[in-house]
């Protein structure tokens, strides 16, 4: 009846997960309580949970990275403590449960943080800088999010029913394999990233529809603004190769589920063949997570240094050649699994080549800068501590892509310093610079400054302070996920990163702290004029939080630095709106769609896992069915009659006329 | 690019959409598609079991063949042309064939080398 679930399933005798776990459930039930109380739960239910608007779908993405960071993030502070307790000790994790955590770690951070944050942002902001009232495809963006937080939830599950994969965030065969891994655990890997990366490739098919087909007036490919650029290219990447992986989990699964042999070491199967797709899709992958933040740095360096991006083609062409680029250096990642020196070398001067347009960015942004009236306001914090970061991280992987040097240095924690260096100094950088630039945007109130900073500060020095000691480690023969070990020369080095992790950890709670002050002092942080950094494009031109239909004209593009245009321009004529026609906005309505897909594929995916094959059954026949059901739907729209839109519209220009009179008397 | 400068919603073609032909124009491409479709994939089938050609030849009229049937399904029923409107299509098309090309040419290529290097332990036994 139940397939494999049974009592043995919940982990009674191991402590650790099932008391954070508890800790989790007691609080998703105390926040569902204090809905329900409070009566909120209809006003969440049609604002929130039902809405197609790409900015409500924005700042959930956004928030399910958040709670997902301080999820992977305490498996990290759980990491960090076990390599500095245990030198010649078994430490307080045991093996099957550490392994556990660093493969929950990594799918977590790459999976549920990097990637719904990136997307969240993009989500968020590129329609804006379009000047467009919508993404392409409404509905199934918010099909794409619940499809993700799907995923989130699998793996979270896991922590108290079952376990979780023991294989690393890659999952390699054999050892993934059911007969060295015969648990639940892959399953759960496999099934939420199957269920997550539909949802992904979703987003990103609406994504470059979207800047391809939908841009106002004047907005042509070569007035868009960057962070339009590099969303088209990450996006691209997504449909290009998130299909690799949906297909390598579907052979691992066959293996696993139907006795197939793609992978396994008996009857033919091949596991160079796993190695080679899951990087064919890896390596791209880090490129869509980091291409997106190279946008938000794009965007806060040229607005905080009040100067247009220096160099605008040259970063498009970048941009462009790091998509096709990184298609054609995945076998970086097993240079020292036997496939030759002919191979090797071609694949290694391929890695170092796509250093060169990532080198002409970094270029780019410091010319920017260059002659700039720069302010050091808390986005720019972030973008200037990228820059020095990255560098470090950029130069490590041009060393890691030299063959020779990647056979000393695979697999130990020298690598491990250097994707978080490109990960953490560049993604999460670029997430927090995007989260702290964008966010008065979204809510209509500043974020404090002052707490900002300090995350800031303490982050940037945190990160070094773990970090800078792994590559020490591993140059000192250290190996990836030790579990435990004998060598004392490490030791100090363990300690001094463990130490980072808690400065890093005083950097996470200060920017819970920043947001905690600064919704309560929110009326003094209030953004009246809906351009509270002095911005560039085009999402200033509209009030904060912006209305559900954007622009109550569609904008017309005349330039580079759309908004910044206007600005000028409105500056010597004022605004000309008030003779305009205001007309009535169609947009599109909510729909249950993506929460109730995502609902039934929560069911279907918990009941593959566990082998429940008529609770399959019933989740895929409701996902189908939800399908049918907005396929078959009558209304899609609905009218926003002129004098509303008027009404709103008014508000914004009188608050923007003060703006302006204000900028006109300095 | 022609089709820079959209103005969202309303008047934007959907990737394969024709406004202007009548349905009869449609219906007749589409039978046209159906037939060159149908035709190609008898000839597979006829070349595959034949001895009227000469054997060597089979792989290669199929490969051949089997390009043509993509050809005819992208023009018929996807609607790639090199009208105007199409530049996106046509650029997504050419990217995603140079990215098919680069993943399958490169596995082929590593896995060749991977083969050669590492093979299986028995045939390392037979080698010594
Ligand atoms: C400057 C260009 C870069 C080069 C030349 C480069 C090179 C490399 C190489 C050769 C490896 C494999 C080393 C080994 O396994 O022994 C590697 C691993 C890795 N890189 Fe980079 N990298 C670059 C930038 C990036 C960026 C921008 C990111 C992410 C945003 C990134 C993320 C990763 C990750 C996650 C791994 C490790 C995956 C694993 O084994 O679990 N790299 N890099
Ligand atoms: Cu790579």
């Amino acid at each position: 009846m139940l397939g494999k679930l049974d009592w043995s399933a919940i982990p009674f005798d191991q402590p650790i997960p099932l008391v954070a776990g508890a800790m989790v459930l007691v609080a998703i039930l105390g926040v569902l309580t204090w809905v329900v109380v409070k009566g909120h739960l209809p006003y969440l239910w049609s604002e929130w949970i039902t809405s197609v608007d790409h900015k409500r779908i924005g700042v959930m993405y956004i928030l399910l990275a958040s709670v997902m960071l301080l999820r992977g993030g305490s498996d990290a502070i759980m990491m960090r403590i076990q390599q500095a307790v245990a030198y010649q000790s078994q430490g307080y994790l045991p093996p099957e449960h550490y392994n556990q955590i660093f493969s929950a770690h990594g799918t977590i951070m790459i999976f549920f943080v990097a990637m719904p944050f990136v997307i969240g942002l993009m989500n968020l902001v590129v329609p804006l800088q379009l000047g467009v009232r919508d993404v392409a495809f409404p509905t199934l963006n918010s099909v794409g999010f619940w499809l993700t937080a799907t995923g989130a939830l699998l793996v979270n599950v896991s922590l108290v029913v079952g376990e979780f994969a023991r294989t690393g965030w890659l999952a390699f065969p054999p050892l993934s394999e059911l007969s060295y891994s015969p648990g639940v655990g892959v399953d759960y890997y496999a099934w939420s990233l199957q269920i997550s990366g539909v949802g992904t490739l979703v987003a990103g098919i609406n994504l470059v529809t979207t800047v391809l087909k939908l841009r106002t007036k004047g907005m042509n490919y070569l007035r868009m603004p960057m962070f339009c650029w590099t969303t088209l290219a990450s996006n691209l990447l997504i449909v290009a190769a998130f299909p690799i992986l949906t297909a390598t989990l579907a052979m691992l699964l066959l293996d696993r589920y139907l006795g197939f042999h793609f992978f396994t070491n008996e009857a033919g199967g091949n596991v160079m063949m796993f190695m080679n797709l899951i990087w064919a899709w890896g390596h791209p992958e880090v490129y869509i997570l980091v291409l997106p933040a190279f946008g938000v740095f794009s965007e806060v360096v040229s607005t905080f240094s009040g100067k247009a991006l220096f160099g605008y083609r040259s970063m498009v062409l970048a941009t462009m050649a790091i998509c096709v680029i990184s298609f054609m250096v995945w076998l970086h990642h097993f240079f020292t699994m036997g496939a030759g020196p002919d191979v090797n070398a071609i694949f290694g001067i391929a890695s170092m080549i796509i250093a060169v347009p990532t080198g002409v960015k970094i270029y780019n942004w410091l010319f920017t800068m260059y002659g700039g009236r720069i302010r050091f306001a808390t986005p720019m914090l972030w973008s200037v501590g990228f820059m020095v970061t990255f560098i470090i991280g950029g130069l490590t992987g041009v060393l890691v892509a030299v063959p020779p040097a990647d056979f000393m240095l695979h697999n130990s924690m020298f690598l491990v310093a250097h994707f978080h260096n490109v990960i953490i100094g560049g993604v999460l950088f670029g997430a927090f610079a995007g989260f702290e630039y964008w966010f008065p945007k979204a809510f209509g109130f500043r974020l404090d400054e002052r707490w900002g900073k300090a995350a800031f500060w303490f982050t940037f020095l945190g990160f070094y302070v773990t970090f800078m000691p792994l590559y020490i480690a591993g140059m000192l023969g250290m190996t990836r996920r030790m579990q435990h070990y004998d060598v004392a020369a490490w030791r100090p080095w363990m300690i001094v990163a463990a130490v980072g992790m808690a400065v890093l950890t005083i950097g996470v709670i200060c920017q819970i702290m920043q947001l905690v002050i600064s919704i309560r002092n929110r009326e003094a942080l209030r953004d009246r004029t809906g351009d509270p950094w002095d911005g560039r494009s085009l999402e200033w031109a509209t009030s904060s939080p912006p209305p559900v239909f954007n622009f109550a004209f569609n904008p017309d593009v005349r330039g580079e630095d759309a908004y910044w245009e206007m600005k000028a321009h409105a500056r010597q004529q004022s605004f000309e709106h008030e003779e305009l026609e205001y007309q009535d906005i169609e947009m599109p309505r909510n729909s249950p769609t993506g929460f109730v897909c995502a609902f039934f594929a929560a069911i279907m995916g918990f009941a593959l896992i566990w082998h429940i094959w008529w609770m399959v059954i019933l989740g895929g026949i409701g996902a189908f069915a939800t399908f049918v059901v907005f396929a078959w739907r009558d209304h899609d729209e609905y009218v926003i009659p002129a004098e509303e839109v008027a009404r709103i519209d008014r508000i914004n220009i009188e608050e923007r006329r003060s703006l302006v009179s204000m900028a006109g008397a300095v | 690019m022609s089709d820079q400068t959209h103005v969202p919603a309303g008047h934007d073609l959907a990737p394969g959409e024709e406004e202007q032909h009548s349905v009869g124009t449609r219906i007749l491409g589409y039978v046209v598609g159906l037939a060159l479709a149908l035709l190609l994939t008898a000839t597979s089938f006829f070349i595959a079991g034949t001895d009227l050609v000469w054997q060597p030849s089979i792989p290669v009229a199929l490969i051949v063949l089997a390009i043509a049937q993509m050809g005819v399904h992208l023009v018929f029923f996807l609607h790639i042309t090199t009208g105007p409107d199409n530049t996106n299509n046509v650029l997504a098309l050419a990217f995603g064939l140079l990215v098919v090309f680069l993943v399958v040419g490169g596995t082929v290529w590593i896995m060749a080398h991977l083969n050669a290097n590492m093979p299986p332990m028995d045939q390392i036994m037979r080698m010594q």
